[in-house]
C-alpha cells in the first residue's frame, strides 16, 4: 500500500465518520496509521480458522477461588 | 526516606501517629514536587480526615491492618469524590466533581490509608511517557531531565521522589510496568479480571487493568489484598472470591518452574536491560530460556485493538475539540479511529487463540522472567531511541516487552533493578505468573528484594 493510498484512505474514512482533518493532521494520521498498517499486516498472516472466534469479555482462565500454594510439576 | 514496611510498622507501635506519617508526606511532596510534577491534585482535608479517624481508632485498641495510617495518591483517572477526574486531560476538567470515590479507592480507605491526592499522566493514558502538555511533563526523580515513564508516571514518580510509598495506577499496555521500571520502584499489574475497575476511567475496556505502585514488596501485597473484593457492576471483574497474598510471601521459590523469556524478548532488549534480567535469573536459579508464542503478534493485536478502543472511545470530541487534545497522542487516537474493522477483529479473534497457547506454556512453568523495557528511561522529548542498532519511535516502543504480556492478562510484578552502564537509572524486570497466580510473583520478588538485588534507591532532590 502505497502512502498516497493512506492519506487517500484516512480522507475519505475521516468524512465518513464526520471528522474535520486539516492537511498537515492528516498527513500525520497518514503516518500513524501506515506504521499499524505494518502492524496489522503481521497479524493478518496469523494462522486463523472459520472457527477461531473473537474474545469474549475477556477472561485469561477460569476463577478459580481454590488455587494456593506452589504448583506441582 | 523509610519505605512503606518501615512506616507501617512505626504506625502500629505508636511511634508515629498518622497525623505524623501525613505531615512528613505533606512535607516531602512540598519540597520536591516544583521539581517532580507528580502531582495534579491534591486532597489534605481528606487526608487529614482519614488521619483522625486512623489515629482515634487505634487510641480505642481497636486491630488494625497494615496500611493504616499510610499515605498514598492515585492517578487522577480514579474517581475521588468531590475532584473532578481528568484522566490527564483538558477536556475532562469540565466535567462535575466525581460523586462517590473509586471502588479502589474506597478499599483503601476502608484499609486505613490516607489518600492525599491525585497523580500526572498521559492523557487518558494513552502514552508511555507522562509528557503530559497540559499539566507540564512527569519528572524522573532519579534524573530530572528524564521522563518518568507513562502512562502512570506521577504514580512511579511520587513513589520514587519518597513522597508516598503506595500510589495505584492503570495498566493496559504497560502504563504501571513502565513508570516501576524507568522509575526503580515495584509494581504489580495482576490478572486481567481481578481487580475492579468501576469508577476509573477508561482507556480500552478490552485491556485496562488497575493496580498498585510501592517502595517494597510488602507494600504491594498488603495493598493488592485490600483491594481484592468482586464487583458485579465491572464486566470485566472475573475474581468471585478473596485471595490474599501477604501471608504466602515468606514462602520462597522452592520448587518452582522459572525460566528467561528469550526470543523476541531478548532481541527486543538493550544490553542493560539484559543485565538486569540475568541478575534477577541468578538469584532466582533461572536458567532455561524460553520462547513465549508469537510475542510479536500479541503486541500488534494489543496496539491495534488499543488504537481502536480508544479512537472510538473519544470520537465525539475527537470530531468537535481536536484542537483540546493532548498534541503528542492526538493524531494516534484519530489514526485508531480510523482503523479499517477488519484489523480489529481479526486482533480479537487472534487473542483467543493466543490465550490457549499462552495457557499452555504455564503448564510447564510457573514463572518467567522479562525486561520490562527495552531501555532506562530516555530523556524528556525523545522521539527516537536505539534498541540494538535498530532506530525506532520513542513513544510507542517504549511498551515492546509489555504488550505482548498484559494483552494475554497475566498477573505481573516489576522489581527494579539498577544495571551498570545507564548513569544510575534503573530497569525493571517482568514477573510474569499464570492467570490468577499473583501470589507466585510476588513470592519471586520478596526473594529478588530479599537478596538485595531488586530494591528501591533513595533519591536527593
Amino acid at each position: 500500500m502505497e502512502s498516497r493510498d493512506v492519506l487517500a484512505y484516512v480522507k475519505a474514512s475521516a468524512a465518513v465518520l464526520g471528522l474535520p482533518l486539516d492537511e498537515d493532521r492528516a498527513l500525520r494520521v497518514a503516518q500513524h496509521l501506515e506504521r499499524t498498517a505494518g502492524l496489522a499486516g503481521l497479524l493478518q498472516a496469523a494462522a486463523l480458522t472459520v472457527h477461531d472466534e473473537p474474545a469474549e469479555i475477556y477472561r485469561p482462565a477460569p476463577f478459580d477461588g481454590a488455587l494456593s500454594g506452589t504448583p506441582q510439576a | 526516606m523509610s519505605n512503606l514496611a518501615t512506616l507501617s510498622s512505626q504506625l502500629a507501635r505508636r511511634e508515629l501517629s498518622a497525623r505524623d506519617a501525613l505531615a512528613l508526606s505533606i512535607a516531602r511532596i512540598g519540597a520536591t514536587d516544583a521539581r517532580v510534577n507528580a502531582f495534579t491534585d491534591c486532597c489534605l482535608d481528606r487526608a487529614m480526615r482519614e488521619a483522625d479517624a486512623v489515629d482515634a481508632a487505634r487510641a480505642r485498641g481497636e486491630a488494625l491492618g497494615p496500611l493504616a495510617g499510610v499515605p498514598y495518591a492515585v492517578k487522577n483517572l480514579f474517581d475521588i469524590q468531590g475532584v473532578t477526574t481528568r484522566a490527564g486531560s483538558r477536556i475532562n476538567r469540565g466535567l462535575p466533581p466525581a460523586g462517590a470515590d473509586a471502588v479502589l479507592v474506597q478499599h483503601l480507605r476502608a484499609a486505613g490509608a490516607l489518600l492525599v491526592g491525585a497523580l500526572n499522566m498521559d492523557e487518558y493514558a494513552y502514552g508511555f511517557t507522562t509528557e503530559n502538555s497540559h499539566d507540564g511533563p512527569c519528572h524522573n526523580p532519579h534524573d530530572l531531565t528524564r521522563v518518568a515513564g507513562g502512562s502512570s508516571g506521577g504514580s512511579g514518580a511520587a513513589v520514587a521522589a519518597g513522597q508516598v510509598g503506595l500510589t495505584l495506577g492503570s495498566d493496559t499496555n504497560g502504563s504501571i510496568r513502565v513508570p516501576s521500571s524507568f522509575c526503580g520502584v515495584w509494581g504489580l499489574k495482576p490478572t486481567f479480571g481481578r481487580l475492579s475497575r468501576s469508577g476509573s476511567y477508561p482507556f480500552v475496556h478490552s485491556i485496562d487493568h488497575l493496580g498498585p505502585l510501592a517502595d517494597c514488596v510488602e507494600g504491594l501485597a498488603w495493598s493488592y489484598d485490600a483491594l481484592q473484593g468482586p464487583d458485579p457492576l465491572d464486566p470485566g471483574c472475573h475474581a468471585t472470591a478473596v485471595q490474599p497474598v501477604s501471608g504466602e510471601l515468606a514462602r520462597g521459590t522452592h520448587g518452582l518452574r522459572i525460566g528467561v523469556l528469550g526470543g523476541y524478548f531478548d532481541e527486543h532488549a538493550s544490553a542493560p536491560a539484559r543485565e538486569v534480567v540475568a541478575a534477577a535469573a541468578q538469584v532466582l536459579g533461572a536458567a532455561a530460556t524460553v520462547e513465549w508464542p508469537d510475542a510479536a503478534l500479541g503486541r500488534a493485536a494489543a496496539f491495534i485493538i488499543s488504537a481502536s478502543e480508544g479512537g472510538q472511545l473519544h470520537l465525539d470530541d475527537l470530531r468537535t475539540r481536536a484542537d483540546e487534545f493532548e498534541p503528542l497522542s492526538v493524531d494516534r487516537f484519530i489514526a485508531g479511529a480510523l482503523q479499517p474493522a477488519a484489523w480489529y477483529v481479526q486482533a480479537q479473534r487472534f487473542r483467543r487463540l493466543y490465550r490457549d497457547r499462552i495457557n499452555a506454556l504455564f503448564h510447564h512453568w510457573d514463572i518467567l522472567l522479562a525486561p520490562a523495557t527495552p531501555v532506562p528511561a530516555p530523556e524528556i522529548g525523545t522521539e527516537w531511541i536505539d534498541i540494538n542498532g535498530v532506530r525506532m519511535p520513542c513513544r510507542p516502543s517504549i511498551g515492546l516487552l509489555t504488550q505482548p504480556v498484559s494483552f494475554m492478562g497475566c498477573p505481573v510484578v516489576a522489581a527494579p533493578l539498577w544495571p551498570s552502564g545507564t548513569g544510575g537509572l534503573p530497569i525493571g524486570v517482568q514477573i510474569i505468573a499464570a492467570p490468577w497466580r499473583e501470589d507466585l510473583a510476588l513470592r519471586a520478588a520478596q526473594v529478588l528484594q530479599d537478596a538485595g538485588v531488586a530494591r528501591t534507591r533513595p533519591v536527593e532532590l
